[in-house]
């Protein structure tokens, strides 16, 4: 029964890491394959009282899947399609959780499924889909790794979100095993709060039953702690619980039909503020699906590793008097709305004080994909540069932000950063979701003595976030790193509250343990 | 310097889809886009016309929808479009498409220099651009990988041969074909396309070329296809974990 069960240190060091660079230590590893093996591993977890870190593909940005004692259970092996459905007009799959970002895409695009899982009437569906206008799956958190169970667990978002919204509206099922081995199956629709009192059933006819925190959430872009407000579709507290909650095993993924002219444009400007006042202006556009910021620090940082060579050489090449780009992603009905928005954007480019001239449009896949390579090749980098650092100095770690504001907060924000990092002193670089006000202000410290200098910087800014009206986490989750900001943002009554939320459905406190916030109490590790 | 480039629409993507139930090649025309050699050749073509003046042409043959493609090869940089189209060239093979091509270059007034990427992704023949520079009697570089030098009457180019590289210095007028990765294209500004909307896209019928009836379309082509398939994937990759390739390798060679 336990036969998969293996002693930590014979799988791969990868393992007690996320992308986020930091690490942790684990007793024993456990790679899922189906869901019998899940309630092995977590009987076997019960058993020896240990910890149970789940994980997907590690891609997290906030140490959430970094193991905390105890058992790794990875998923990333569970990686099938069980089935399709049609409800009202769209395609659902069911997908397990360790599917990959990348094979979804693939699948959908090439309509070429692994039916093996499929029953009579899934068949039937995937038929119809095969001759049916062409689907996609709008959540695109960037890195194609991730799974979809992850992006679940932190309710992941991206680029197009900005349009479509993050992943908790492209989910419409989720199965879930909680630490005692019962299942709560939910379908978008059929579960609600009544006002903060819940109850969610189980399969075999039990229930959880529960009080959810009280806070109002901001009215922003956000991920940070659990969804919660009175009335709500219980589906969405299991979206972004960061592995605290249950083991998703299975989600129902929503497509949508791909928008017929699907182009990209990139508006480069010599100032900062122009770049600014341009994504002021330009939000009131409908067919934007993303807007995307890249500052001077992320763009000179691209410049070293395009003139290293390596993989980046194909980039384009950015003029030194470009200071900052903004990418606008259209998605249009046909390609005369296209070119309408384009052209808009192209005034909007000149008011802000940028130039027609500056721009890169993508109107086919191949000149978008390299849009989409050069808009990732910004993250890589910089996570690069920071596997180069810790070379000689292994205690540093990337430091990023993830904070969202209301749009009349831009400005505000944008001047916040730049006189804070000019005060610190440290190398940075700015990107991310401007479209959501949402910046990953990451910055690059050289030594200890200026990550600590950087720390205390970020802690102050999720203060002033906080009080924009903001998120401290808009989509990365706030996993272990930033457990601390949380309580900045929601204060330690409310902390409290989702505390004992989590102890109704993991009372023994074993499931992704240091995510979110402590136990409160010595925690175990 | 007066440049032509050839240009051809292709279908977007090598995969092909074939209906589940049909069995037939679903294709979606939608999606076609220009020849991804073709469009190395006309940034190369614009690098030149930026160092040394001049004008750059795309010519293209093919279905009045491929002036869309042409337009964007204006928004791309280069200066004028022209599209030959007409029932009658339909069904030619390369041999006369090379030769119409030939015709077109001609009542254009001739030019300094022709590009035309290496091979276009549908056909793979690579054939266009060795005969296009036999009907004009010019000489040919193919497999272009650097363009070093151009003056008024001569190119020197680095090519791609099977033993290596070799440099190349030839007499204007030539025809060259380039690789892929030879530089990279540009993407089109918002400006450039704001310019292809109200650019002229000169379209041409076989009438005005003089060309000989029984030497294009169906009629001029002596090639003859059987059959069409797509080609069908073999083979899957294998995972190893770094800990146990030594192993693994060992399994492998022995399965082989
Ligand atoms: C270069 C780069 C760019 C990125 N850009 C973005 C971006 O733009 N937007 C964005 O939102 N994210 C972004 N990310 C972060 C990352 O891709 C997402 O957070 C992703 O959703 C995590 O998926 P994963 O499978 O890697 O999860 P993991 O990192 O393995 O796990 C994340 C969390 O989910 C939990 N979890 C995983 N699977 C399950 C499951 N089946 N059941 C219960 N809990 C589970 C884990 O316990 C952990 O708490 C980026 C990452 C990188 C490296």
């Amino acid at each position: 029964m336990y036969d998969l069960i293996q002693s930590a240190d014979k799988i791969g060091a990868e393992y007690l890491r996320d992308e986020s660079r930091s690490t942790g230590h684990a007793e024993y590893a456990v790679f899922a394959k189906n869901e019998e093996d899940v309630l092995n591993a977590l009987r076997f977890a019960n058993e020896k009282d240990l910890n149970v870190t789940v994980q997907g593909g590690r891609t997290g940005l906030a140490g959430a899947a970094v193991p905390y004692g105890g058992l790794i259970l990875n998923l990333s092996q569970m990686d099938r399609i069980t089935g399709m459905e049609l409800q009202d007009g769209k395609y659902i799959l069911y997908a397990q959780p360790g599917v990959v970002l990348l094979k979804l895409r693939k699948m959908i695009a090439s309509r070429k499924l692994d039916t093996g899982l499929f029953d009579e009437s899934s068949l039937g569906i995937y038929n119809r889909f095969f001759t049916d206008k062409e689907q996609f799956f709008p959540t695109d958190p960037t890195e194609t790794s991730a799974t979809v169970g992850g992006m679940a667990a932190c309710n992941a978002s991206g680029a197009r979100s900005y349009r479509y919204g993050a992943m908790r509206r492209h989910v419409s099922s989720v199965r879930m095993f909680l630490m005692d081995g019962r299942c709560v199956n939910v379908k978008r629709g059929e579960a609600f709060a009544n006002g903060l009192k819940a109850s969610l059933p189980c399969t075999d006819g039990s229930s959880v039953d529960f009080t959810l925190p009280s806070y109002k959430m901001p009215e922003v872009k956000n991920a940070s702690g659990y969804y919660a407000a009175p009335d709500m579709d219980l589906i969405d507290l299991l979206i972004g619980s960061d592995g605290t909650l249950g083991v998703i095993v299975e989600l129902g993924l929503i497509l949508d039909p791909l928008p017929e002219a699907v182009w990209g444009s990139a508006c480069l400007f010599e100032r900062e503020k122009d770049a600014l006042s341009f994504v002021d202006k330009v939000r009131g556009e409908k067919n934007i699906a993303s807007l995307e910021y890249f500052d001077k620090g992320a763009l000179e940082i691209l410049r070293q590793q395009k003139a290293n060579g390596s993989a980046f050489a194909s980039l384009p090449d950015v003029p030194k008097r470009i200071e900052s780009i903004v990418y606008a992603e259209l998605h249009c009905r046909d390609e005369e709305e296209a070119l309408g928005s384009l052209l808009r954007i192209g005034e909007i480019a000149e008011l802000a004080g940028g130039n027609e001239k500056d721009t890169w449009v993508a109107r086919n896949q191949s000149d978008l994909d390299g849009l989409m390579f050069f808009r990732h090749a910004v993250p890589e980098s910089v996570n690069m540069n920071i596997d180069k650092l810790r070379k000689t100095q292994p205690s540093l770690t990337k430091m990023g932000t993830d904070m969202s504001v209301p749009d009349d907060k831009l400005f505000d924000v944008m001047e916040m950063y730049r006189r804070d990092i000019e005060k610190t002193g440290v190398r940075s670089a700015i990107w991310g979701h401007i479209g959501n006000n949402h910046l990953h202000v990451n910055l690059l410290p050289s030594s200890t003595e200026e990550a600590g200098r950087v720390k205390e910087m970020f802690k102050e800014w999720a203060k002033s976030v906080t009080s924009m009206g903001g998120a401290v986490s808009a989509e990365h989750g706030v996993g272990k790193l930033k457990a601390s900001f949380l309580e900045i943002m929601y204060g330690p009554e409310h902390i409290e509250e989702m505390r004992s939320l989590k102890r109704t459905f993991d009372p023994e406190w074993k499931l992704g343990c240091g995510n979110l916030f402590s136990k409160g109490e010595e925690e175990k590790a | 310097m007066n440049i032509i480039v050839c240009v051809k629409q292709v279908p977007s993507s090598n995969e092909v889809r074939l209906d589940p139930v049909r069995k037939t090649i679903i294709r979606d025309s939608s999606k076609a886009v220009a020849n991804p050699f073709d469009v190395t050749a006309v940034e190369a073509a614009v690098q030149i016309r930026e160092k040394h003046g001049g004008t750059v042409t795309a010519l293209s043959m093919g279905i009045p929808a491929t002036e869309k493609l042409l337009r964007d090869e204006i928004a791309r940089g280069a200066d004028k479009a022209v599209l030959l189209t007409d029932r009658v060239f339909a069904g030619a093979d390369t041999l006369a498409t090379s030769y119409t091509l030939a015709k077109a270059v001609n009542t254009l007034g001739g030019a300094d220099l022709i590009l035309c990427g290496k091979m276009a992704t549908d056909g793979d023949t690579a054939q266009i651009g060795p005969e296009l520079s036999a009907w004009l009697d010019v000489p040919c570089v193919t497999d272009v990988i650097e363009i070093k030098e151009t003056d008024d009457r001569h190119i020197v180019c680095v090519r791609n041969t099977d033993a290596g590289t070799e440099t190349v210095k030839v007499e204007l007028p030539a025809v060259i074909t380039v690789v892929k990765n030879l530089t990279i294209p540009r993407l089109p500004s918002i400006a450039g396309i704001r310019k292809s909307l109200d650019a002229e896209v000169r379209l041409v019928k076989a009438a005005e070329l003089g060309a000989d009836p029984s030497r294009i379309g169906l009629d001029g082509s002596p090639t003859q296809v059987i059959r069409t398939f797509p080609q069908e994937k073999k083979g899957e990759a294998v995972k190893i974990e770094a800990d146990k390739a030594a192993a693994a390798v060992m399994e492998l060679w022995e399965e082989l």
